[in-house]
């Protein structure tokens, strides 16, 4: 500890403290530019003077440690001096086109020269005049207001670890900008244009459309994946102009990834929804609500006093908790039905049942502080950066700066297999025997049976798995303090995934991270509110709280709590609710925002199946496939202009705030569920959506809304106050209820030889679909901005093998599979694997998806649709 | 009464000194504008209608900054800015409306341009039998501007505002990238 004293106030610090977070202590503000709390200092913009009393010297603060006894003034004449004078030197080159700046009002150096009166300049110069680089479609250089401080270089190295531009050139004619001179290539984050201090770097979305005085700021939840960031939306008239990140706000702590950033366009384009549509003679035509609601009233309550179980809903997992609280509501309660399937059984579902049965909650053990702590990583079956990316960080970060020992169990080089200390390449197909080995190994403590024995002979011999690797990692599992296994879409979206995901669940039992502080599973759901749609009882096995629906003495709890008897039927996964229309048992669906039809190929026949619906109500935000098909079609809010709450990947119940006006006269779902039902005659008793969390939080207390870093900011304009550091209550799992639950789980044995789920077809490739790094969903095909980074899916293949079958970058191959082929743009890169070919997902159409089996098969335990990968071949287009 | 008002009363004194002054100007110039058919002179620096103003190749001056917008006191101007179709590194004001229903002619919005894109001339007498007509969009600011180009130079100089920007000297209060030059009329 180092005492010292600074404008006269003594403190006592730590010893390895700089001056600048000292002052920090004490409330003293010290301005800077180049200083980032993230960050290493690099001491560059030399505008953190402070003056050293006794040696009357003047140091820079972010850069000079503490010392005992150290008298520090933070204003004084001569400091005030030496600012000024760095003004006036920053201020030589640079242009002074504030009024065409777009950061002219938020400018940190526009409000130093302000306060410094900085105004005139003693130096000869001239003014720079370098053209602008705006050759990338998403980030503009600006050379001549560059100041040079090098936070965004930093940034992309240090926090995002992409290392994408850099310092060019040297002395006056330094700029910033991609290597060579070349289009920037790079995720997209905008981290560098969020800290730039000038607007050196702008984007070309919001470029020169707003002027910041005008925007109106509200702290909301990003909607796309489960990261749970905490987003400033900024608004024009209710209009969303830009979207913004804070600088340690949230549990993303101020970065947010190219989707959240760019991805908000999508809510205001035209070919959204703005009134019900209504079926009248074979096509869809313009209604109004007073038209819409009674003919759907009607029609549902004839079906519903057929009997039970005959009206179907589907919800997707983009909604908040309230509306999926509403949706079970109705379902359960007005009609009747347990045949409610939520967009989680498409992959997520096969970890949520085994983990509840495990835990018997779906709240992590650990979260990403957890993660920075870990001493060992093992990421299997995901690519954290694309799917979660903020995670994806904070893993980053822990192999970088915490040294963790990262092991990446995978088919494709992913973006952390470079950090990694291992990276165990195992064919596509291997996967289920990876980890159930593994599991088993670490369960007998290496001493296998020989059925076992033989099992992992095989994944040495047959799917490419380094033995000495795989031994690595089974030595740092077991010997770790902490250790923390993360897994996602990849692992669940596999044909085996529930197999899969059991033996995960398994392996951290037996490892015994269950009852450790620090280790456990973090789990990346596919879309933001996947843990709360599930805890809220979308699908027809639970009940909100995760408790079981058909069970009688559980279902009286809610029936004690609803204060009314539920006489709903058996229910059913997505497969029966097929199954059941096709019977004729099921008359109608009500899909909230969620396409099955997007899922499945054509062959299916789901299409046929859903024609034979007495009544399809879709709520959505845009026509689809299964849109064209409805009786009704319903425009409904997106996340940026209703409230609720998601449930994050860590835990966090975060609220979504309404930040722009209504898009014409789309409703909320919980609003549209409540009129139908008050159109039938009962009530389901909420007025607002305050009501709802309301009722929530009565039942289930433990869903109090919480976030790390910051109160939620309250208030339509202004400022934001400075974060406070609140964790209560706690996000995650009772470690000690779920030890003992682990413990009772634990009991049977794997068998060896279970049954195993083959790739179908046959070709030298297996066909992935994937998820990209610039989409999430189909929703944002829709976003022009992010159609602007990525319009097309690309096949991605490995680069040898391209250049053997003379493949070109660009080129179009035909994909062919047993049971369809279609035509692909292909895409060599070093990253994919020998004998894998990926396609992102989101640009699977028709024909894409022609490429699987088609018949329909759902994983017997949890009722999720097997096909995700098929084997194909490849087939160059032009002969020469 | 005494014989004086008396006398006062019955030779109507009181009319006769009012009807001097009236005589006196009989034979004086003729102060009168006949309005419509005869117009004063304005003073340069008369604060009438706003115009857009032009570079001398035709281009427009206004980069879409909105400071006018922020700085008018009567909430008259809404400036949307925009890139420039052309020249993709330009700012430009894609709509600009200026309603002269709510300006109160203050002048704030010239001080604040940074490129001396508006100016005041010495048109005052502009009517409509609507409202609308009285917000005026760019194009029409800027047909106002090429009529009265003189007016709206002599408004500056007199302000004190022809300043760098216009003489061509190299320390201007802004410095933008340079313009690209292009036909006249582009």
């Amino acid at each position: 500890m180092a005492k010292v004293t600074i404008n006269g106030i003594e403190v006592e610090v730590d010893s390895s403290m700089t001056v600048l977070k000292a002052a920090e202590k004490l409330g003293i503000v010290i301005p800077t530019f180049c200083y980032h709390p993230r960050m290493d200092p690099a001491g560059s913009c030399r505008i953190c003077a402070v003056e050293l009393e006794d040696s009357k010297r003047v140091v820079m603060s972010c850069v000079t440690p503490v010392a005992d006894g150290m008298r520090v003034l933070t204003e004084s004449p001569k400091i005030h001096d030496a600012r000024k004078t760095n003004l006036e030197l920053l201020l030589l080159h640079h242009p002074l086109d504030c009024p065409v700046c777009d950061c002219g009002g938020e400018c940190p150096l526009q409000n130093m020269s302000f306060a410094y009166g900085a105004t005139e300049t003693r130096f000869e110069s001239h003014r720079n005049d370098e053209p602008e680089d705006i050759k990338s479609d998403v980030l503009v250089f600006n050379a001549n207001r560059c100041i040079l401080c090098g936070k965004c270089v930093r940034i992309c190295d240090e926090i995002q670890d992409v290392h994408a531009i850099g310092f060019i050139n040297r002395g006056f004619d330094t700029i910033i900008g991609p290597p060579l001179g070349k289009k920037l290539d790079c995720e997209f984050c905008g981290d560098c244009y969020e800290v730039c201090p000038t607007g050196a770097i702008t984007d070309q979305f919001t470029r020169y459309k707003y002027r910041p005085w005008q925007l109106e700021k509200q702290q909301t939840t990003c909607a796309y994946c489960a990261s749970g960031c905490q987003i400033f939306v900024e608004t024009e008239n209710e209009a969303i102009v830009r979207v913004t990140s804070r600088e340690g706000v949230g549990p993303n702590e101020g970065s947010i990834c190219a989707v959240g950033r760019f991805g908000f366009n999508h809510v205001q384009i035209p070919e959204r929804f703005d009134t019900p549509y209504m079926r009248s003679l074979h096509r869809l035509v313009p209604a109004t609500w007073e038209d819409v609601l009674p003919e759907i009233t009607a029609r549902l309550d004839l079906i519903r006093k057929k009997g039970t179980d005959r009206v179907a809903g589907l919800i997707s997992t983009r909604v908040p908790m309230e509306d999926a609280y509403v949706f079970q509501s109705f379902f359960r309660k007005v009609l009747r039905s347990n045949m409610i399937d939520s967009g989680a059984r498409f992959g997520f579902m096969n970890a949520a049942l085994p983990l509840v049965s495990a835990t018997g909650t779906l709240r992590p053990l650990v979260d990403h502080e957890d993660i920075l702590k870990a001493k060992v990583i093992l990421v299997i079956g995901t690519d954290p950066v694309a799917e979660s990316n903020i995670s994806g960080l904070f893993l980053k970060r822990a192999a970088r700066k915490e040294r963790a020992k990262l092991y990446v169990v995978d088919s494709e080089a992913i973006t952390l297999s470079t950090r990694a200390k291992d990276h165990i390449r195992l064919l596509p197909g291997g996967e289920k025997l990876f980890v159930s080995v593994l599991n088993e190994e670490i369960a007998r403590n290496g001493a296998l049976s020989p059925d076992w024995t033989a099992r992992k002979e095989e994944l040495f011999k047959n799917w490419n798995v380094d033995p000495g690797a795989y031994q690595r990692l089974v030595n740092d599992l077991t010997s770790t303090e902490t250790g923390i296994i993360v897994t996602g879409r990849k692992a669940y979206r596999n044909e085996n995934g529930s197999s899969i995901m059991n033996s995960i669940v398994r392996l951290i039992g037996s490892l015994g991270w269950a009852g450790k502080v620090g280790s456990g599973l973090f789990l990346l759901p596919e879309n933001a509110n996947d843990l709360g749609v599930l805890m809220m009882g979308g699908t027809h096995e639970w009940l909100p709280g995760l408790i079981n629906a058909t069970d009688p003495s559980s279902k009286s709890r809610w029936e004690s709590a609803w204060g009314r008897r539920l006489s709903y039927g058996n229910g059913g996964s997505l497969g029966d609710i097929l199954k059941g229309i096709e019977a004729g048992q099921i008359n109608a669906l009500i899909s909230l925002g969620e396409n099955p039809l997007s899922h499945f190929p054509s062959g299916s026949k789901v299409r046929e199946t859903l024609a034979k619906l007495d009544l399809l109500v879709v709520l959505d935000l845009f026509q689809n496939e299964l849109s064209d098909m409805a009786h009704f079609v319903l425009p409904v809010s997106s996340s940026f202009e209703r409230g609720g709450h998601f449930v994050s990947a860590e835990g966090f119940v975060q609220p979504i705030k309404a930040t722009m006006a209504h898009w014409g006269e789309s409703l909320p779902d919980w609003e549209i569920l409540s009129k139908i039902a008050h159109g039938m005659g009962e009530s389901l008793g909420f007025e607002s959506l305050e009501s709802i969390t309301a009722e929530i939080l009565r039942f289930l207390p433990d869903l109090v809304p919480s976030s790390r870093n910051g109160a939620h900011y309250q208030g339509p304009t202004g400022e934001i106050t400075v974060p406070v550091m609140s964790k209560t209550p706690p996000h995650k799992a009772d470690r000690e209820s779920v030890s003992v639950k682990y413990a009772q789980w634990q009991s049977g044995t794997v068998s060896a030889n279970g049954e195993v789920h083959p790739i179908l077809g046959e070709g030298d490739f297996i066909l992935a679909l994937t998820k990209s790094l610039f989409h999430s969903g189909k929703m944002t095909l829709m976003d022009p901005n992010l159609m602007e980074i990525q319009s097309e899916g690309k096949i991605r293949i490995n680069r040898q093998v391209a250049r053997k079958r003379k493949i070109k970058k660009g080129e179009r191959v035909t994909v062919r599979s047993s049971f369809g082929s279609c035509s692909m743009i292909a895409e060599p890169s070093s990253s994919v694997a020998e004998f894998e070919v990926l396609f992102p997902s989101h640009f699977a159409n028709e024909v894409v998806l022609g490429l699987f089996p088609p018949d329909l098969a759902f994983d017997r335990e949890t009722g999720v649709p097997v096909q995700h990968r098929v084997r194909v071949f490849l087939e160059t287009q032009n002969p020469a | 009464m005494t014989l004086k008002t008396l006398l006062n009363n019955i030779l109507f004194t009181e009319i006769a000194q009012g009807l001097k002054l009236t005589l006196k100007h009989m034979f004086k110039k003729k102060i009168t504008v006949q309005y419509p058919h005869e117009k004063l002179t304005l003073a340069d620096g008369y604060r009438g209608f706003i115009v857009h103003r032009r570079y001398e190749n035709e281009q427009e001056r206004c980069v879409g900054c909105d400071l006018c917008e922020a700085i008018c006191p009567a909430k008259a101007i809404r400036v949307v800015g925009d890139i420039h179709p052309e020249f993709p590194e330009r700012r430009y004001a894609k709509e600009y409306t200026l309603d002269f229903t709510r300006c109160i002619f203050c002048g704030f919005c010239i001080v604040a341009c940074p490129v001396n894109a508006l100016a005041m001339t010495k048109e005052f007498a502009h009517s409509s039998f609507t409202r609308e007509g009285l917000i005026y969009s760019k194009d029409q600011l800027l047909a106002l501007g090429d009529k009265c180009e003189s007016e709206s130079i002599a408004y500056l100089k007199v302000r004190n505002m022809w300043g760098a920007e216009d003489s061509g000297k190299e320390e201007g209060r802004y410095h933008f990238p340079p313009i690209p030059t292009i036909n006249a009329g582009g």
